[in-house]
């Protein structure tokens, strides 16, 4: 396809690629990154997969939507999602957000001031599709052409006009997984306007009228969760297992005894980690037994479906979801009879538990105070309870700011104080806390690997992470010197994860990458041996 | 000619901006209350807002007092209103063009209302502080003419050439840009042409306020005035009425982080909310429209 694109050329040219990446227009890298030929090669899409799916937007495919299999039902199609924005602007299905997307809907201006902002669109070398506000457009001429009255005699003049078939909500449906929710353009735009939220409601649009979600947010996702107790699919007895497996594999280690609670009634905290730490970053629930037991702290992981596992998916695509997941998170809180919940390192879960699904709790009988896991972490760490030695973590630090926990709820300064405390060589990304840019990994893609889409997400959505993560050791840039990137979030891990093993970083740089509580216990005087093991894959 | 017959547009034409502009306002604030979803920089966060921090970064923040400050929502609120602050930060290149066209348009609602207050006041005109109040208010207002010609023709070649702006620009925002420059001109040429520009506006104003209908004008400024009172009616209709959304789209959206407990009024209007009925058609969801949100997020444990 051409290159200048316009916003009606998505619905034109049914099954040609609008608009490919091309990796020669990629934000350049640092060195030794920097050279476009040496670049990974993508997975290639093959004839028969693109006979079995629909490839006609970026030439990515994500999300393994299949062909219609005549046009009776690609018309049926139309009109469930002409169903779906209707609903989507009705009090009755959509009070959860109908005032922001409403406005964000009548008042942007079409200044572009955000565009900038979007590490995609930029990362991508400003593809058009890509830019905030063109997906956007997208919506709001089809909400106003075919879900308002009139809006068909008005759209070409008023609106800017725009068809509806197939092409487009095919193309819609793939490029409402290309923004990651970091909300970074919502942060720019003078009136407030918030494209993140839009891409929001649109994958909702798709979720709960037409049934369509990326598989693994939705059936191995929030589904699996609801139906076995994780998405990582761990039933209460392979947690248990797997912890106590954790427990045993720490203290031999280490030469401590290290147990983690669990169910136990009446405790201060309940913790909920994201349950996918327990099984890809162990070292993770274990540092935290240990600095919760070291400090003395009363508290307690749940057993009980799907409380120990604080992921939410839901707050990603589908309202229902999201509310689904939250109660039973409040219910385990309320038979325990904690205090608090403590959201361990994981972004979305902070989020969707903390702020967005505070306003379904609607007695204070259920609202169980949350808080985040860097508050308590700061508390424990300047209250003398545990002795540090700063020298242990006398390597080069940097800290990647999770946004979902910076950006949403403006937690920006309890995990730096740490930093600043415990690791003498602590430095900023710029930019940095609030402003930060995403992994590359938000609103469930570092989860999603089919097809060629990790090559997108380490290639294009990081691409601006990475090259901040470069320039803030570049006072050390080769293999020789051991760096730690501090991603306090499993989701950021899971990404940074993949982008660094797609670089081979680690080979080249020396960067490893690991959370925040890993940190603390490495320099905790009582842990004799080095926590941080520098030689192990991450 | 006799501003009998402006004056009766006039009316009508006030009275369709003020009832369409006091509907949307209530339109906007009836909208339910929503899910939480601030965004840092959340101003009134007092001592944390200056690098995004917010209440959560507290331990145990809910049996804190929250310390909020209302000083630095409405300093971030004026920098944003009159020096477009944040066009300023993220787009400089629009700001040179943007700043001049909503300066001339403040300018222009200044004088105006400087206009209507000494219209009223006895003897104004008549006295030596009513001459000179008249130049300076004729000074400002060509001031904002002037530079509110610079802006929209600025804006009008930007939104028509740039490729950045052109693929977002719709024929209404051209047509509204078209709209406000015949305002701004008719506006100079009024005062170049019209024997006493202030004086005939003070005379206008008067007859508005006070149904005068025995006033003269001289043509230029009657057109000025038909194609100004035009423009605020059609107005509340367009997205130029972003600057009443922009108090929503902030206040009521990116720093509302109110939390949910302990407030009732909240919390009953949340339940009203949950008791409705949804239609969602997907079959995970299986709302059939007899069940509510409360019947389907609470579905597998009943």
């Amino acid at each position: 396809m051409k290159k200048n694109i316009k916003i009606e050329d998505i619905s034109k040219y049914k099954d040609e690629i609008l608009s490919p990446v091309e990796v020669a227009d990629l934000v350049p890298l640092p060195s030794p990154y920097d050279k476009i030929h040496e670049e990974p090669t993508w997975k290639e899409i093959k004839d028969d997969q693109k006979e079995r799916m629909v490839c006609n937007l970026d030439g990515v495919i994500a999300l393994n939507l299949p062909h219609p299999e005549n046009e009776e039902e690609e018309k049926k199609y139309v009109e469930q999602f002409v169903s779906g924005l209707k609903k989507l602007l009705t009090k009755e299905n959509n009070w959860t957000f109908l005032q922001p997307l409403l406005l964000s809907i009548e008042y942007c201006v079409g200044c572009q001031t955000c565009n900038d902002a979007c590490p995609i669109f930029t990362g991508s070398g400003r593809n058009e599709i890509y830019r905030p506000t063109y997906r956007s457009e997208v919506f709001r001429r089809l909400v106003k052409k075919y879900a308002k009255p009139g809006g068909k005699i008005l759209s070409k003049f008023s609106n800017g006009d725009i068809e509806l078939n197939w092409a487009t909500i095919s193309r819609l449906y793939e490029l409402s997984y290309r923004c990651t929710l970091c909300r970074r353009c919502a942060q720019t735009c003078p009136m407030a306007v918030d494209n993140g939220l839009i891409t929001h409601e649109l994958r909702k649009v798709f979720s709960q009228e037409l049934g369509w979600a990326a598989e693994e947010v939705h059936d191995k996702g929030t589904v699996l969760q609801l139906e076995v107790g994780s998405s990582t699919g761990m039933n209460p007895l392979a947690v248990k297992d797997n912890m106590e497996f954790v427990d045993e594999d720490t203290s031999e280690e280490l030469g401590i005894d290290i147990k983690t609670p669990w169910d136990v009634k009446d405790a201060e905290i309940l913790l909920i980690h994201n349950a996918g730490e327990i099984i890809s970053w162990p070292e993770n629930p274990a540092a935290f037994a240990i600095i919760l037991n070291a400090a003395g702290i009363s508290w307690t992981l749940s057993s009980e479906e799907p409380s120990y596992d604080g992921v939410n998916y839901g707050l990603w695509y589908d309202d229902f979801q999201l509310a689904k997941i939250a109660l039973k998170h409040i219910e385990t809180a309320k038979r325990l009879n904690v205090k608090k919940i403590v959201v361990g390192e994981c972004g979305h879960a902070h989020k969707a538990l903390i702020t967005v699904a505070d306003r379904i709790l609607t007695d204070d009988e259920n609202n169980v105070p949350r808080e985040s896991c860097l508050t308590l972490l700061e508390e424990i760490v300047f209250s003398g309870k545990i002795e540090f030695d700063p020298s242990k973590n006398d390597f080069p630090v940097t800290l990647h700011d999770p946004c979902n926990i910076s950006r949403n709820l403006g937690i920006v300064e309890p995990q730096r104080r740490i930093l600043r405390y415990l690791c003498p060589q602590f430095r900023e990304m710029d930019p940095k806390g609030a402003e930060n840019y995403c992994c590359g990994g938000g609103s469930g893609f570092a989860i999603m690997n089919r097809n060629n889409f990790s090559d997108w997400r380490s290639s294009v959505s990081s691409r601006l992470k990475f090259k901040q993560i470069l320039d803030a050791f570049s006072d050390h840039p080769g293999p020789e010197v051991n760096k730690y990137l501090c991603s306090p979030c499993s989701n950021c891990k899971g990404e940074l994860r993949d982008l660094l093993e797609y670089y081979d970083v680690k080979e080249k740089s020396g960067i490893i990458y690991g959370g925040l509580v890993e940190l603390i216990v490495n320099a905790m005087v009582d842990i004799k041996e080095p926590f941080i093991k520098w030689e192990e894959d991450f | 000619m006799t501003v009998m017959p402006l004056l009766i547009i006039s009316y009508v034409l006030i009275a369709i901006f003020v009832v369409t502009f006091i509907y949307k306002t209530i339109k906007m604030a009836k909208l339910p209350i929503h899910l939480r979803w601030e965004l840092a920089p959340v101003p009134h966060e007092k001592g944390k807002s200056h690098y995004g921090g917010s209440y959560l970064e507290e331990y145990d923040w809910w049996t804190k007092k929250r310390e909020k400050s209302l000083i630095d929502e409405a300093v971030y609120m004026g920098k944003e209103i009159f020096l477009l602050k944040g066009v300023f930060e993220h787009n400089k290149k629009l700001w040179y063009l943007s700043f001049p066209f909503h300066f001339g348009m403040y300018v222009l609602t200044g004088a105006a209302v400087l206009t209507f207050i000494f219209a009223v006041l006895p003897s104004s005109l008549l006295s030596s502080e009513g001459l000179i109040v008249g130049s300076v208010i004729e000074i400002l207002a060509a001031i904002g003419f002037i530079i509110g010609i610079v802006g929209t023709i600025g804006l009008l070649i930007r939104r028509l050439f740039d490729p950045n702006l052109k693929n977002y620009t719709s024929g209404s925002a051209i047509f509204n840009l078209i709209f406000l420059l015949a305002l701004f001109v008719t506006g100079v040429l009024s005062i170049i042409n019209a024997p006493d520009f202030y004086g005939e506006m003070t005379q206008y104003a008067q007859s508005l306020i006070f149904a005068n209908t025995s006033g003269v004008l001289s043509g230029i400024v009657a057109v000025h005035c038909l194609i100004t009172l035009l423009f605020l009616a059609y107005l509340p209709f367009t997205k130029m009425l972003h600057f009443l959304a922009k108090y929503f789209t902030y206040h009521e959206v990116r720093w509302n982080d109110s939390p949910m407990a302990g407030n009732k009024k909240m919390q009953q209007e949340v339940i009203d909310l949950l008791n409705q009925k949804v239609t969602w058609a997907a079959p995970h969801l299986k709302a059939d429209g007899e069940k509510n949100w409360v019947d389907i997020a609470t579905e597998e444990k009943k």
